[in-house]
């Protein structure tokens, strides 16, 4: 682990990461295992000097995501298990990405059983503001103009990070369908980045 | 891209009269859809058939913006069933095959082409979702084409510009125009032959076995512990195959657009909220959500616009 990203992963627990570090993290966290375990070192180090017995690593989803993940290998389904092998540091990529945000920026007050939390989990405005946007769709027109709302950076660059990484992991099952079911024979199997067995 | 349409509609319009395939189609269209171009729908009839039916392999090139792949594309029919293969040439090494493909398992992405009996029954079929055109094409990989021109009629869906090959009426080339008449993908043919085998020389370091789901009957697989459905989908659009209840994806296609949704729960909290990223055609909409109380990410990814894919997200609920 470099000393930049160092500092950028010690700039996110003190609530200090501009987007650029954080997105520095992000890009990185995936493959890089020294960053992933300082990461939850600090956050060790951190509940405890807290004194928080229900610290924020307790909401550390990227344990309780690849958790998730390992019962799905174990079922019988043989294929997805090579499936999803090597796609298993993408998704604990993705759930870090999330932790970092929620971690760092957004949880701080949340204790449990703290109403509030409930109420955001509950994602009752988000779904307001975006059944707000649906109710535009003249302007919108099919193609690639939406408005994206102004949701916080740090949110936004995790969601865009998820977003892609979900890309990579769900496209070829997406394919298997496309195939059978629109004109072009097996060719949207090309558009999987990378096709596994 | 309206004005283009109208401008090669027109033209259509002049190669109508001249053109004499044989349109089934055509009376029943002029009693019950009065918008719908008889000839183009005869052609896309033509064209989910041939697909299955005719024997055929070529080279195969896939643009996205600067990025082109290029692919073998090999299709077989012997005793009642075809195989096909697709090998990448470019890029990684690797082949998708799938053998011992029924002739007579149809699917619904192609049932919905195939309007000649959709219409009987007195619908519209995908000429209610699309306006279509035809006109002269160009020569793709050596061959003839005509030109079938495929205008969404509501925002949910991408347009396309087809072209086939006038013999066979197999696809050779499709453009997938997105808003401001902005071509987002296109593949196309660069060589073709019919009826002869594959003999690739091809080094393939994977191979995948396409599955088959059977359209009819559920896939088993791990519950996500939640009946899930999504209560808004785009006109037209209907599931590709059986979801079994707790399935973690489902496929919705209408005949020539397909995009999937998958549910993925979560055990912990997290901050509501929805990012996208698109490649080509491909849009993938990830959003962070509450299902019957429960944290879940719901990601929509498949061939249609942004918003398409976040208002079925959003409408993801608990099924009733």
């Amino acid at each position: 682990m470099s000393e930049k990203l160092r500092e950028s992963l010690s700039a996110l627990m003190d609530d200090e990461a501009n987007e650029l570090e954080l997105e520095r993290v992000l890009s990185r966290i995936g493959d890089d295992q020294d960053l992933r375990s300082a990461w939850s070192r600090f956050n060790g180090a951190r509940d405890a000097l807290s004194g928080q017995p229900h610290g924020l690593s307790q909401l550390d989803i990227s344990s309780q995501v690849s958790l998730a993940l390992a019962s799905e290998q174990g079922s019988e389904g043989s294929r997805w298990q090579r499936m999803m092998r090597p796609v298993a540091s993408f998704a604990v990529a993705a759930s870090v990405a999330a932790t970092v945000v929620i971690g760092g920026q957004q949880l701080a007050q949340i204790g449990v059983g703290d109403d509030a939390s409930r109420s955001v989990a509950a994602g009752v405005s988000a779904v307001g503001f975006v059944n707000s946007l649906g109710a535009m769709p003249v302007q919108a027109s099919y193609g690639t103009r939406s408005a994206v709302p102004a949701l916080r950076p740090a949110t936004r660059t995790a969601y865009s990070e998820l977003a892609r990484q979900r890309m990579t992991r769900y496209s070829q099952e997406h394919a298997e369908h496309a195939a059978l079911n629109t004109p072009q024979g097996l060719i949207p199997f090309a558009r999987v980045p990378r096709i596994t067995e | 891209m309206q004005h283009f349409f109208r401008t090669v509609g027109t033209l259509a319009l002049l190669a109508l009269g001249a053109a004499a395939q044989a349109i089934a189609a055509q009376s029943v269209v002029d009693a019950g859809c009065p918008a719908a171009d008889a000839e183009a729908l005869a052609w896309l009839d033509k064209m989910s058939r041939s697909s299955h039916e005719v024997d055929y392999r070529g080279v195969v090139t896939f643009q996205r913006g600067d990025d082109m792949q290029v692919m073998q594309i090999a299709h077989s029919v012997a005793g009642g069933s075809t195989s096909e293969q697709m090998t990448r040439l470019t890029g990684q090494g690797a082949q998708v095959e799938r053998a011992d493909h029924p002739l007579e398992c149809l699917h619904p992405g192609h049932k919905l082409l195939q309007v000649g009996n959709n219409l009987q029954s007195g619908g519209c079929g995908i000429a209610q979702h699309y306006r279509f055109g035809v006109a002269e094409g160009e020569r793709v990989a050596g061959r003839d084409a005509v030109r079938i021109m495929v205008e969404p009629r509501d925002m949910y869906r991408y347009g396309y510009v087809m072209e086939l090959d006038r013999e066979t009426a197999l696809l050779l080339k499709t453009s997938t125009i997105g808003r401001g008449a902005k071509v987002l993908e296109r593949f196309q043919f660069a060589d073709l032959a019919y009826g002869q085998k594959d003999q690739s020389s091809a080094e393939v370091a994977t191979v995948h076995r396409a599955t088959h789901p059977n359209p009819g009957e559920a896939p088993a697989g791990q519950s996500v512990g939640l009946d899930w459905s999504p209560h808004w989908l785009p006109s037209g659009f209907t599931l590709t195959d059986a979801a079994a209840q707790g399935d973690r994806r489902r496929t919705y296609t209408d005949g020539l657009a397909a995009f999937s949704v998958f549910l993925e729960p979560l055990r912990g909290d997290i901050q509501p909220g929805e990012g996208m990223a698109r490649q080509g055609s491909t849009t993938s909409y990830t959003r962070g959500m509450a299902v019957d109380g429960r944290p879940v990410l719901i990601t929509v990814i498949g061939e249609v616009p942004v918003n398409t894919a976040r208002m079925v997200a959003d409408s993801v609920t608990q099924a009733r």
